[in-house]
């Protein structure tokens, strides 16, 4: 494939290109359509809405956004796609009370992801949610009871699990051809220095509840920017927001879930902003006969994420300078993957590729997978369950950072630590009022 | 000087091609002559004279003139660099009536009858000096820097009317005979209204009655800056864009210091005044009550335009700038820009000098346009 020009390139990031895909498994004619609300319109709030919109068998009846400065952005996507104008509201609440709609897209800051999940679920909505899920382990636990005794279809923003090329890698590996994999390393080694937290304290925008924005985490001082995505009780990290893709992978290649022991060396190295969370992490996760390391930094210069020219490309990336990779050593051979449409290629014992697959990004197939779990009621390919499993590892990364970069042995029966009882402080986060998490969902 | 005429050409398809566009936002300029004259040591050179039949054209109120030339009886056409020219007629003029131009490139052309066509645009100055800019801006970093760009800005020139349908339909029969800078969005009547029509190579664009003075929208930012490189024009960065819309501490900037804006922290150009109030509609914003449930032609709500006299700044159609926006996840990779302004889908407190937005460049929207600025 030569390379795309511009308008040939939206063409098949929104266009056309993306409508012929998702209307491979489009519903029967006689089936209702099945109706969505959108909670988030930032950035990945309005690209779901752009592709879910686009589908036919889907109508967009809410438009949800704290800051209802973001509406238009949000109803000018609908308008090109639908006839019928969706309702706009502030509060999701409004969404989950409406019969007029089937399924949440909850593309919301994640420290409102737990929460407004299980809420969905308590209402009776299925739901597709991003990723990461939660800002702590209890949180994963309490949505998947909550998927699970609502009986909803809970789907993970996890699209490259949905991928054809991820799914041959899959295969290839599970059938032995690389032997016994006993490492594996997953990167994110990116170069964002210019991510600084150090904005001043401002009033409130008008247009923003900020109140409900902050919702179960802490209420702090208003603050322009990004600065909640490296604080505790927000988020799990800039690291752990974008690594979640190709730690879901490796863990889905390698079809392997809780780890026997987490150990990270890491903290915050480069930056000077006031942020908590890690900047630099490298953690040894122990499995039967299995290392599975995380490297991971966010100031690395020369590292970049693949090109979108290459993510819907025959092409595969520079491997070596590539921020998103992952590699398994086996005993017959080595292979590399990359995120987003990377593709990934194997290697024998002389050095010489035996197998590869271009990659193509899945956004689309993730969705409409989705939308067929909503009809058949069966799991989706990142249900609630599998998102939670990957979710822990970012949790047990980031908790033996904070406990001094100790070893921890995490009980996935009893959903705690077993040898650090100061770790065990931060399963959970106290929330803020009114928005509990209840323990009975 | 001994002056000899050589020749003199009267383009008359030009001249009734901007009588026809004085309507839809070029400025009226007729009675175009163009002759070769003889310098006395220098050659060749031709004269263009024109008339800018505008007299509301001032200091304050500039036009801005660019010509473009074809050398190949109208086959392409290219931007005639200003310092190729001479002259009051051309770039900032700031009085209407009879204007001159002379066009010193006239040794690789003298053989070749070019073609000339001139165009203008309403500007509005700004003169430089400090505003209270309340916005954020990301301007290539992350919005969360403490550091904010200088809130004292150089003088500049702004379109006063975002560009319109008919402008670009100009544009693109110049330069879109491949198809660029046209998507098949454009054809939507109650948007753009722009049909294309023959063969790839030689694509022709018309506009459905009716649409010529509506904003034009459906460009990318790439489009939007062809469109304005084709003028000799660029982007606005977000403090222009915010500086035009609130005003400067002083109006008439801070070299003369003898104006002061009375609301220099103001929420909308207008003033503080929501969009809606008291049943005076103020700009176009979502919903019908404005009059306008969709786009609206430019300038309609010319009577609540900013310090400088500049329309829509805040409704109508949200605006592509100049400045990057880079997020923690997106640096260097998906090349954000920054939108600013309201639009018809806005809310009207939307509407407001701090409003704005990220945007992939490739991003083709019913409620993004632009307008373009020039540097002192």
């Amino acid at each position: 494939m030569g390379t795309l020009n511009r308008r040939q390139f939206i063409g098949t990031i929104g266009g056309a290109g993306a409508f012929s895909i998702l209307s491979g498994k489009a519903s029967k004619a006689d089936e209702p359509k099945i109706k969505v609300g959108i909670m988030g319109l930032g950035g990945r709030g309005r690209f779901l809405t752009e592709r879910f919109v686009q589908r036919p068998d889907i109508e967009i009846t809410y438009l949800c956004d704290v800051n209802n400065r973001r509406y238009a952005y949000g109803r000018e996507i609908v308008a090109e796609y639908q006839d019928s104008q969706p309702k706009l509201t502030q509060d999701f609440r409004d969404m989950l009370n409406d019969p007029d709609v089937d399924v949440i897209v909850n593309a919301t800051p994640v420290h409102w992801h737990a929460l407004s999940t299980i809420m969905a679920c308590q209402s009776g909505k299925d739901v597709y949610v991003e990723k990461p899920l939660s800002v702590n382990p209890w949180e994963g636990l309490k949505m998947v009871e909550a998927a699970r005794k609502y009986k909803r279809v809970v789907q993970v923003g996890c699209q490259t699990r949905s991928a054809p090329y991820v799914q041959k890698a899959m295969e290839y590996v599970q059938n032995g051809h690389l032997g016994a994999v006993h490492i594996a390393s997953v990167y994110q080694v990116v170069d964002w220095k210019n991510n600084v937290h150090n904005a001043e304290e401002e009033p409130v925008p008008e247009g923003l509840d900020y109140d409900l924005w902050c919702g179960p985490a802490p209420k702090l001082p208003y603050r322009p920017g990004y600065w909640f995505r490296d604080k505790w009780d927000f988020n799990v990290g800039s690291i752990g927001g974008d690594i979640f893709h190709q730690v879901d992978l490796a863990r889905y290649i390698l079809d392997v879930s809780f780890p026997q022991s987490a150990f990270s060396s890491g903290g915050v190295y480069h930056f000077n902003d006031g942020r908590e969370i890690p900047d630099t992490i490298s953690t040894h996760f122990e499995y039967d006969k299995l290392i599975y390391k995380i490297e991971a930094a966010i100031w690395a210069a020369n590292f970049k994420k693949i090109p979108t020219s290459v993510r819907d490309s025959d092409q595969f990336p520079d491997w070596e300078f590539t921020s998103t990779k992952i590699e398994l050593y086996g005993t017959k051979g080595f292979l590399r993957l990359g995120r987003q449409g990377g593709g990934w290629q194997a290697f024998n014992e002389k050095g010489e590729i035996v197998a590869e697959e271009y990659g193509r990004q899945a956004d689309n197939i993730h969705i409409a997978n989705f939308i067929d779990c909503v009809r058949s009621r069966n799991l989706p390919n990142a249900d609630i369950e599998e998102g939670r499993r990957t979710d822990l590892l970012l949790h047990l990364s980031n908790i033996s950072a904070r406990v001094g970069n100790k070893k921890l042995l995490y009980s996935p029966d009893s959903n705690n630590f077993k040898n650090l009882e100061e770790a065990n402080n931060f399963l959970r986060r106290k929330d803020r009022a009114p928005w509990l998490i209840p323990d009975k969902v | 000087m001994n002056m000899e005429f050589v020749k003199r050409w009267i383009l008359s398809g030009i001249f009734l091609f901007y009588t026809s566009l004085a309507f839809s936002q070029w400025l009226d300029i007729n009675s175009i002559s163009i002759q070769s004259v003889m310098t006395e040591e220098g050659g060749p050179v031709i004269e263009i004279t024109y008339t800018l039949n505008d007299q509301n054209i001032t200091q304050g109120n500039p036009a801005y003139v660019f010509i473009r030339f074809s050398r190949d009886n109208g086959q392409t056409w290219s931007l005639i660099d200003h310092a190729f020219l001479s002259e009051e007629g051309i770039g900032v003029i700031q009085s209407g009536g009879i204007k001159k131009i002379l066009f010193w490139g006239t040794g690789e052309m003298a053989v070749k009858n070019p073609l000339f066509r001139i165009r203008g645009i309403r500007m509005a100055k700004i003169p430089g000096g400090e505003f209270i800019m309340k916005s954020f801006p990301a301007g290539g970093k992350d919005p969360s820097v403490s550091e904010r760009p200088s809130n004292i800005l150089p003088g500049f020139f702004m379109a006063i009317n975002e560009t319109t349908i008919s402008m670009y339909v100009d544009f693109l029969n110049e330069m879109g005979k491949d198809g660029s800078g046209w998507n098949d969005r454009m054809v939507n009547e109650k948007r753009c209204g722009i049909l294309q029509s023959g063969d790839e190579g030689n694509f022709q664009y018309t506009i459905i009655p009716g649409r010529e003075n509506y904003p034009i929208t459906y460009v990318s930012w790439y489009d939007a800056r062809n469109f304005l490189n084709w003028c000799g024009l660029n982007l606005p960065s977000e403090t222009m864009f915010e500086k035009a819309f609130v005003g400067g501490i002083y109006l008439d900037g801070d070299e003369k210091k003898s104006l002061s804006n009375t609301n220099p922290e103001r929420k909308y150009p207008w003033g503080d005044e929501v969009p809606y109030q008291a049943g005076i509609y103020r700009c176009n914003y979502a919903g019908e009550e404005d009059g306008y449930p969709n786009l609206a032609p430019v300038g309609t709500f010319r009577k609540f335009s900013s310090p400088y006299g500049i329309n829509d700044l805040a409704g109508n159609v949200a605006e592509w700038t100049l400045d990057w926006y880079s997020t923690t996840y997106h640096i260097g990779l998906d090349g954000f820009r920054m939108i600013r302004g309201g639009s018809w889908l806005a809310e009207p407190f939307a509407c407001d000098a701090v409003s704005g937005a990220t945007q992939f460049p490739i991003k083709e929207s019913s409620i993004m346009g632009f307008r373009g600025i020039l540097l002192k």
